[in-house]
């Protein structure tokens, strides 16, 4: 049975380029949004002591201030420290600390997924055993271990967290450039007289980008929730220092008294998460619309 | 079939030796020293000597980690606790049960939210959309939140739930299996069980939501997926309903994604049951944790981190089978 060949029909009038451009769509747009709040937040967190009305460790005589009172907008803590400068250096710190270990997490596990990818074999076989090794162990609980093996501090948890976080990256590298591999154009390279490093680098890293970008950004709401816990727990900054996790622990004692002076900094942490999953599912309709 | 879960079950012992070399490794690697710690600053050098040979710190590590093996194998005991100098194995019989109970009621609670969640979006239920909203702000609210949320609101506003512990009854009863929903069913004491399930919503569902969102999210987009298949338009064009197309067409080959993503969020969910246990103040290993970090207390760290460690892959281990079972293509 034969079918017709589509007809392949050359405009008739060629179209002012302004006017053959589609307008990005709504739901482009509405991405394009999502995905700058990221933006937006790190400029919040970087200018964070500028925006904070009051040093976040200064005491003062108004314990459990209501909001507006004695000048603390968000009210004051049991010590009449202000609430929202506190949550705001709070909000900064989670906010940086997500940052770094997806970044730490992705440059390991993007090393660690393109050479097992790339060479395959004995070498593929014993990195992904050890990743696979790590995946079927609960994240946070074995960074709570680790932690507590190298004491208690925020460098410590950020470290302990980037260790457990790696092999979730160095799965997805490893499947996008082992597609990859698979495709001509490697071999073009190959036969070409490009070298193992350059196809890596060239040929297999690019492709193995945008699903590594997606799963990053879909991660930062986890990320910030879990470390939010990890410091609930007491694995983060020592007080006095603005914590949002250990602030709400510390401050679930004046429940009865004062449901803001605990509920505020866990506000901060949903504020984050929100930014990291919404903009997470901007950057994903932006880069791999379904 | 046989053959399969022979194959997950050496996998899973690999794994958990694994974890044991892992905590091990850490051990060693903690500044912390355990005999100052237990003997404090002023301990002459001769009792420094004699507890060292005690723990069996002056041994080569290739030994010592035979000896930590042993203990663990054949005595179930992770080592002795710095800070209550009792061996971690009484304290995790002490508080473990607790915590398991919550972890599975949170467990439950997120597998059946998940599914309505993903069953609800599917069919356009009215009102679905707005269900999804709440429980995407839920799934970014922190699990401390989410109970101080229900502390304020169920108990002190509405005074229908408890805040705080297992149960209100100080008879209850301590064995068989320190669940203490199952133990008393076991006793037949019925108002103590209704008791237990108060007191265990409010914590449990604070751990859940956030699981419960990933999970519908998975089940979600595969049902989605396969509702466009050939066999679902079959099952559409013998004039079954969008629902029982669901639920005896699609679920089976739809749940595989769902099931994985169950297993990892019972990580994640343990982090949250460590939190939540100190806003409920339930009788848990959160509290022991929390503890336990303060004081550099690493042999009841490692105590946990094994028990915990070893329920996560347990469970996995049994969602890699049930994935074989609700889909026979799967090998290996």
């Amino acid at each position: 049975m034969a079918i017709a060949e589509p007809i392949e029909r050359a405009p008739l009038v060629e179209l002012p380029r302004r006017m053959r451009r589609p307008r990005l769509s709504r739901s482009r747009r509405f991405s394009w949004l999502a995905a700058s709040l990221l933006l937006i937040t790190t400029v919040v967190a970087v200018l964070a002591p500028v925006l904070a009305p009051h040093d976040p460790t200064t005491t003062s005589i108004y314990p459990f201030a209501s909001p507006g009172q004695h000048g603390f907008l968000l009210g004051s803590d049991s010590t009449g420290r202000d609430l929202l400068s506190r949550t705001l250096y709070g909000m900064r710190t989670s906010w940086f600390a997500a940052l770094v270990v997806i970044v730490v997490g992705v440059l390991i596990g993007t090393l660690i997924g393109l050479v097992s990818g790339a060479f395959g074999g004995w070498i593929d076989s014993v990195l992904m055993r050890i990743t696979d090794g790590f995946l079927a162990l609960p994240a946070p609980v074995l960074a709570i271990a680790v932690v507590a093996a190298l004491g208690v501090g925020l460098v410590h948890t950020l470290i302990a967290v980037s260790i457990v976080w790696w092999p979730f990256y160095a799965r997805i590298v490893r499947g996008e450039v082992r597609k990859l591999a698979a495709r001509p154009h490697v071999e073009a390279a190959k036969l070409a007289g490009a070298g193992r490093l350059r196809v890596m680098l060239r040929h297999l890293l690019p492709g193995a980008i945008p699903a590594t970008v997606v799963t990053a950004s879909l991660d930062v709401g986890n990320l910030v929730l879990t470390l939010a816990a990890l410091s609930f727990l007491g694995l983060g900054q020592a007080q006095p220092a603005p914590e949002l996790g250990l602030d709400s622990a510390l401050n679930i004692t004046f429940l009865s008294q004062d449901v803001w002076v605990s509920a505020i900094p866990g506000l901060g942490v949903v504020l984050l998460a929100l930014v990291g999953n919404i903009a997470g599912d901007g950057i994903r309709n932006l880069i791999d619309p379904e | 079939m046989v053959a399969l879960i022979a194959k997950r079950i050496g996998a899973m012992l690999v794994i958990l030796f694994l974890l044991v070399v892992v905590l091990f490794f850490l051990k060693q690697i903690s500044p912390g020293d355990p005999v100052h710690l237990m003997l404090g600053g002023q301990a002459s050098a001769t009792a420094i000597a004699h507890e060292r040979h005690v723990l069996g710190l002056d041994r080569p590590v290739t030994s010592q980690f035979a000896h930590y093996l042993d203990r663990l194998i054949f005595h179930a005991d992770p080592g002795m606790s710095y800070v209550t100098r009792r061996s971690v194995r009484t304290d995790l019989a002490t508080f473990m049960p607790a915590t398991l109970e919550l972890a599975a009621a949170g467990l439950i609670i997120a597998l059946v939210l998940g599914t309505i969640l993903a069953f609800a979006t599917t069919l356009k239920v009215r009102g679905s959309s707005a269900f999804r909203v709440i429980l995407i702000v839920g799934a970014s609210t922190p699990a401390f939140l989410l109970g101080v949320a229900g502390v304020v609101l169920f108990y002190e506003h509405l005074g229908w739930l408890p805040s705080s512990g297992r149960t209100s009854y100080l008879n209850a009863p301590t064995g068989p299996t320190h669940l203490l929903t199952v133990d008393s069913l076991l006793h037949g004491r019925l108002n103590l069980f209704w008791d237990a399930i108060k007191h265990l919503v409010l914590p449990a569902v604070s751990i859940a939501l956030g699981p419960a969102v990933a999970i519908g999210r998975v089940l979600r987009s595969s049902l989605i997926e396969d509702l466009g298949s050939d066999y679902a338009r079959t099952a559409r064009a013998k004039g079954l309903t969008e629902l029982r197309i669901l639920r005896k067409h699609i679920l089976r080959n739809a749940i595989g994604a769902a099931m994985s993503m169950t297993g990892l969020q019972v990580g994640l969910m343990f982090a949250g049951v460590l939190v939540v246990e100190q806003v409920f103040s339930w009788p848990g290993i959160g509290l022991y944790v929390s503890q336990a970090i303060q004081h550099e207390d690493f042999p009841a760290i490692a105590g946990v981190t094994l028990v915990l460690g070893a329920v996560y892959v347990v469970i996995n281990t049994i969602v890699d089978v049930l994935q074989a079972v609700a889909d026979p293509r799967i090998k290996v």
